[in-house]
């Protein structure tokens, strides 16, 4: 089209009209141009018909629209046999019952803690297991760790494994009591739980220097670190004090045996004489279930007869 | 000679190359040079379209088979299995798998994991999640990664018992927010004013709280981050109505039959000037000396999906129950009235009503209504999901069924989510339409 200098007023309508269309004419095939070009590209390289959905995939993926039926064809209420596998235990469970399992395996709920403490102690009364070599604050603290479950479980089959234990809480025992319970157990305070190792004097997990700490900060600056020994003195011992201690412990089979005596590699010897010291407090322990006293809430209190402990004895 | 066209690979990459070097020169002298270089409009193949290279042209080839996001397709539909108590959850999955936006995000791979330990990122289980559910696999997923994912970093949802779908929607969005800048144990404290991650691009808008003080009429602004805006229902202890007089019939399509309440009512009470009364006086800047005051919300900055929550849980003092009113909504939403810059208009007590809708930055399209069953003790939570333009989905767990648009708007409503219908981007004003 020229670009002259024209005065429209001076043409006719035929000659306007015949203008106008060229101009139309030029817009329109502008714009359908870059379109076949678009066209025309793609064939030639190829993928124009590349995406075109092929009739099986059609029919495949319909959707249905039946009363009864979902989407897929498939009727409802089929899926009770889907299973998952637990990301924390590795077991398989049943899809429906994944998240109360879950809450329970993470030890999450408001049961879990109880379970999880009844197991232990049960596990406990039956076994004379030695010293575990898990601290004691990691197990307080692990929230996430099926451990505590499981080690019940195992310590059931296998005296030697490492068994739970849960401190005691200072604040809630008098002066006696301390005292008493300083005599026979290690009572370091842990940081993290604030509660004291109820480990043996020995335990490998705190120094002595420690234990004479805790002792002066809890009993005064008399306060004196017992001999292991005297520990087994059955008569430095006052009976109802310790029951009600004990009531107060969540565990019982604390350990009396230096790291030397721990592990799978213990020979028989050895067990022999930690058998001794160790009868005394398994008595005490199992007395101590049976008072039930003290402000125990979650343990609860099977009282066995006293003739119980010769169970014990028979061993030694 | 054919006189055909001819594509030539070597010139066309030479071509692009120069196209290139072009777009950088323009950028140097531009004057709105900002850190990215695409923020330069004009010229360019800033955004270029996909073309096949010839491998992927003989691999295509071989495999016939296709799958496509298309209407009368359930690619894009799957069921969740129950887990025990969690329909909460899966609805929630099924709105964000159904978020145009973020399907688009995650089905084009664009998450590059930052977190140390990529097995407990939830990002990338949202990845997963959305391969799962587009699959095209008929049968329903079991979403148990997720939960496990999910009550480790949100541990006040851990446990099992039915939970609020809100509070899981916004615990999720919170931690896939963190998890997005690799974030593991939430020390960040994360301004999500300067947030970048896809999470905060979408979800995130301004609230803004404006308080006025009565004896000198000075105005202190906040502006507050929100992913949701919580809307009171009338009928609740904490309600109150103001029957201004001249109420517009129909403001956005809603049906409005007297007696009915629409979600444009809770919006328009929700950002209504509101006396705050004599026993909560506020210190003013300029008087110095406590004044009683009003204070409005208004929406600053519109999220490209805004999610509507009615409070329909009521724990107060006297009373735990539901309110199940009906509040009516619609398909489509227009955000102008209960912005900021429409303040001055309300002062009056009238609504600015869109004269024309030539504007359309601020309107939205439902997509996705979680629904809630039964009473607030026990109940059962389901929903709706748009797919594919106008094609609705009931999803009930592992059950997916076709739903009409009329059962859509006839239910309850509990969680309404909206989309953006025109997304603008940050620098270039292209506008694109999302599908």
């Amino acid at each position: 089209m020229k670009m002259e200098e024209m005065s429209l007023s001076g043409l006719d309508n035929s000659k306007l009209e015949a203008i106008a269309q060229e101009i139309y004419a030029d817009l329109v095939e502008d714009s359908c141009l870059g379109f076949c070009f678009e066209v025309h590209r793609a064939v030639k390289c190829g993928y124009f018909f590349l995406d075109d959905t092929d009739p099986d995939s059609m029919k495949d993926f319909e959707i249905v629209d039946q009363p009864g039926l979902d989407i897929f064809g498939q009727v409802f209420n089929q899926w009770k046999s889907k299973e998952c596998v637990c990301p924390n235990c590795s077991r398989s469970i049943a899809a429906s019952r994944f998240a109360p399992h879950l809450e329970k395996c993470l030890g999450m709920g408001r049961n879990s803690s109880r379970i999880a403490n009844r197991r232990i102690a049960n596990s406990n009364n039956m076994n004379k297991s030695e010293s575990d070599q898990e601290d004691n604050d990691d197990i307080n603290d692990n929230d996430w760790s099926y451990g505590s479950e499981k080690k019940g479980e195992l310590s059931n089959s296998d005296p030697f494994k490492y068994s739970n234990s849960t401190g005691i809480s200072y604040e809630t025992l008098g002066p006696e009591e301390l005292r008493s319970l300083l005599t026979t157990q290690c009572g370091v305070i842990s940081e993290h739980t604030k509660k004291m190792c109820t480990r043996s004097l020995r335990c490998p997990q705190h120094t002595d220097e420690q234990r004479r700490t805790v002792r002066i900060y809890l009993l005064g600056p008399s306060a004196v670190l017992p001999e292991v020994e005297s520990s087994l003195d059955n008569d430095s011992f006052d009976m109802t004090d310790s029951q009600a201690l004990i009531s107060r412990l969540q565990w019982d089979g604390s350990s009396d045996l230096s790291p030397s005596d721990s592990g799978s590699s213990k020979t028989s010897t050895n067990s022999s004489e930690s058998r001794k010291t160790k009868k005394k407090k398994s008595h005490l322990s199992l007395v101590g279930t049976a008072s039930g006293l003290g402000s125990n809430k979650k343990k609860k209190p099977k009282p066995p007869a006293p003739p119980t402990p010769s169970i014990y004895d028979d061993i030694n | 000679m054919c006189k055909d066209y001819v594509y030539d690979k070597d010139i066309e990459q030479i071509a692009k190359e120069e196209q290139g070097e072009a777009l950088k020169l323009q950028a140097s002298t531009s004057t709105e040079v900002s850190q990215q270089q695409c923020s330069v409009p004009g010229l360019g193949e800033k955004y270029p379209t996909w073309e096949t290279t010839k491998p992927e042209l003989e691999l295509l080839g071989h495999n016939p088979r296709r799958r496509r996001i298309a209407s009368s397709f359930t690619i894009g539909l799957r069921g969740l299995i129950n887990l025990g108590n969690t329909c909460f959850m899966n609805c929630i999955v099924q709105a964000l798998t159904h978020t145009p936006i973020l399907r688009d995000f995650f089905l084009s791979d664009r998450h590059r994991c930052e977190m140390p330990s990529p097995e407990l990122c939830l990002v990338c289980e949202m990845s997963s999640l959305f391969r799962e559910l587009y699959s095209g696999n008929p049968s329903p997923h079991v979403p148990y990664k997720l939960l496990h994912l999910v009550w480790i970093h949100a541990r006040h949802l851990a446990g099992y018992r039915q939970q609020d779908a809100h509070e899981f929607l916004i615990a999720a969005l919170d931690v896939l927010h963190r998890h997005c800048k690799g974030d593991d144990v939430g020390k960040v404290a994360s301004n999500p004013n300067h947030c970048n991650c896809i999470i905060d691009q979408i979800f995130t808008g301004g609230l803004q709280s404006d308080v006025t003080c009565q004896a000198c009429h000075g105005v202190s602004t906040t502006i507050d981050p929100c992913w949701d805006i919580s809307l009171d229902l009338p009928g609740s202890c904490t309600s109150f109505w103001p029957m201004s007089p001249g109420r517009e019939s129909s403001v956005n399509g809603e049906s409005h039959i007297p007696g009915i309440t629409t979600l444009t009512d809770c919006l328009r009470r929700f950002t209504r000037p509101e006396h705050l009364g004599s026993s909560a006086k506020i210190k003013c800047g300029s008087c110095q000396s406590y004044q009683e005051s009003t204070k409005q919300l208004t929406m600053k900055k519109l999220p490209v999906v805004a999610c509507f929550h009615f409070k329909r849980f009521e724990h107060s003092a006297k009373q735990r129950r539901k309110i199940t009113t009906y509040i009516s909504f619609p398909l489509e939403l227009d955000m102008t009235p209960f912005m900021a810059s429409s303040k001055e208009t309300r002062m009056n007590g009238q609504l600015q009503l869109p004269t024309n809708s030539g504007n359309n930055e601020n309107k939205y399209s439902l997509f996705a209504v979680v629904n809630h069953q039964g009473t607030l003790e026990s109940g059962h939570y389901t929903s709706f999901i748009r797919h594919h333009r106008d094609q609705w989905f009931k999803c009930d767990d592992a059950v997916i069924t076709k739903a009409s648009i009329k059962d859509v708007l006839d239910s309850e409503g509990y969680l309404l989510f909206y989309h953006k219908q025109v997304l603008e981007h940050e620098s270039e004003k292209t506008k694109a339409k999302p599908r």
